[in-house]
């Protein structure tokens, strides 16, 4: 086990479960919507913020292409 | 030869290691106990792309041993903590937050905490400030910083919503975030019908109620996939970048609503740059500075600058214009000069007083346009008094004083009704008074088309 600095709170270990769910089917649905919305070309724009995701993309190997 | 001098006073809670400060160059500790975790994301690169994103603060290796291996980031002038933001920044920084966490998860990490006090401000973006935040992600665990990230961002973000943004201010008092139980209460009771606050703040809380008596940690922990726990923090990103205030913001008419024309405006922006530029200053504090549409005006001759207010809003609308025009060298956040942030935490010490980190930034210019008449009149702080305020932390200080005759004055004085005569007081004499006590006056000018008159003061403790 990892060790443990602070009180993670037992009833939020236990929640996550049902939190998950719930974002699951609410993450589910959403990606839906947007489906059938872009399908009849009904999507707008981002509202400016960053996506989640991290780009990975190597500097070094970007570098030497530059080079 | 590294030397530690003193320890930081907020770096004791977490023993993978401390900070301290060899000189004024803060460092950073590695316990053994870290070792695996430190080698691991320093050799799989994860520390390279997180750094490369801007996404945590760069470090170097300074020694290594068998007993502790020191790291040295990257200085940070001025730290902000979390009830100083505004709500944009509050929110950014919670998305970085979980963007870190996303992208530890699918490297085999976690953040083990998801303390705000991991983020602060700089280069005009938030950024990750504890690089020992991270460990092994254990398959099928729960994530253990998800109440952390509720009590620390999510709640506080939330309760902004229906409360404005001040609930931040509640962050003083509680330095491990807002009880989830006070979360829950503090929301009105249709939130129990959203599908993501409902269960994310008011069944915690429930939950976290039915289990505070677990002594023994006998109840046994469900398993969380890692799909699932993935669920959680996009939606959770989702929600947050979405969220906005609902108390529309009224900074757009800050500056229509001074009593001068444009071309005092402009004057008054010129003399600044004007008094400025001879000082061949690298860093300055505008105190009351609103939007930082005065900083602005020496934004290309400053190398730093910070912006306080009292206008949460106006914190907020400086931000985003930063964030707009790509500004990398302004930092503005809340300050209240009559309660400035007190020192929290452990000792008082472990968060400091914004005193204490004005002293250490200890800015070349400290400038305070159109706030006397506030402190003097509002507060009620004789001029000496607030002269020895400035006098702690600045070598140099404009400050602009509206006569009596000014409408604003006239306005505050008016309202003290029967007791107008107490502020006789106020008046050019008495400020220069007060003011020569901690300073010496170099230059003096009145604004032409107002009332007001600036001055350029330098600190008497300030060697020439």
């Amino acid at each position: 086990m990892n060790f443990l600095y602070f009180d993670p709170g037992l009833g939020a270990m236990i929640v996550q479960a049902v939190v998950a769910v719930a974002a699951g089917v609410l993450l589910f649905s959403k990606n839906a919507v947007y489906k059938l919305k872009s399908f009849f070309g009904l999507t707008k724009d981002d509202d400016g913020y960053d996506s989640i995701d991290i780009d990975e993309e190597d500097t070094d190997e970007s570098n030497d292409k530059s080079e | 030869m590294i030397k530690a001098n003193k320890s930081h006073e907020a770096s004791f809670r977490d023993p993978s290691g401390y900070m301290f400060y060899d000189g004024d160059t803060l460092r950073r500790v590695i316990n053994p106990i870290y070792f695996s975790q430190y080698k691991e994301l320093t050799q799989s690169g994860f520390f390279k792309t997180l750094i490369k994103n801007k996404l945590l603060i760069p470090h170097e290796e300074t020694s290594v041993s068998e007993d502790k291996i020191i790291i040295t980031p990257e200085k940070i002038p001025f730290i902000t903590n979390p009830y100083e933001w505004g709500f944009e920044q509050f929110k950014q920084a919670a998305l970085l937050t979980l963007k870190i966490q996303k992208f530890a998860l699918s490297k085999g990490f976690i953040l083990k905490d998801a303390s705000a006090y991991n983020v602060t401000f700089h280069k005009g973006k938030p950024i990750f400030i504890d690089t020992l935040s991270f460990d092994f992600y254990e398959e099928g665990t729960p994530w253990r910083a998800y109440k952390q990230f509720i009590t620390h961002f999510f709640g506080p973000l939330v309760l902004a919503k229906y409360h404005g943004a001040d609930v931040f201010d509640m962050l003083q008092a509680y330095i491990d975030g807002i009880p989830v139980k006070m979360i829950s209460s503090m929301l009105p009771a249709k939130t129990k019908l959203s599908s993501v606050l409902y269960p994310n703040i008011h069944l915690l809380a429930k939950m976290e109620n039915k289990h505070s008596e677990d002594y023994k940690a006998e109840t046994k922990i469900a398993k969380l996939s890692k799909k699932a726990q993935e669920n959680i923090i996009s939606s959770l990103y989702n929600y947050i970048s979405k969220l906005s205030l609902k108390e529309s913001s009224e900074w757009g008419d800050y500056y229509t609503k001074t009593n001068y024309n444009e071309g005092a405006f402009k004057t008054k922006k010129e003399l600044i740059r004007d008094w400025v530029q001879p000082l061949n200053v690298e860093s300055l504090i505008d105190i009351g500075g609103n939007d930082g549409t005065f900083a602005r005006t020496v934004q290309d001759i400053v190398k730093d600058i910070i912006v306080t207010d009292i206008d949460r809003n106006a914190v907020d609308f400086n931000y985003k214009q930063l964030l707009e025009n790509k500004e990398d060298n302004m930092l503005p956040f809340v300050c209240d000069v009559l309660q400035p942030a007190p020192g929290i935490g452990f000792n008082n010490t472990e968060r400091s007083s914004l005193i204490h980190r004005l002293k250490e930034y200890s800015p070349d210019v400290t400038m305070a346009l159109a706030l006397i008449h506030h402190i003097t009149l509002s507060g009620n702080v004789p001029f000496e008094k607030s002269a020895a305020f400035f006098s702690k932390f600045s070598k140099y200080l404009i400050i602009e004083f509206p006569t009596r005759e000014d409408s604003w004055v006239e306005s505050l004085l008016v309202r003290k009704r029967e007791f107008i005569n107490h502020f006789d007081f106020y008046n050019e004499s008495n400020f220069e008074l007060g003011y020569t006590s901690y300073f010496e006056l170099l230059k003096k000018e009145r604004v032409a088309g107002t009332k007001r008159i600036m001055y350029l003061f330098k600190n008497k403790e300030y060697g020439s």
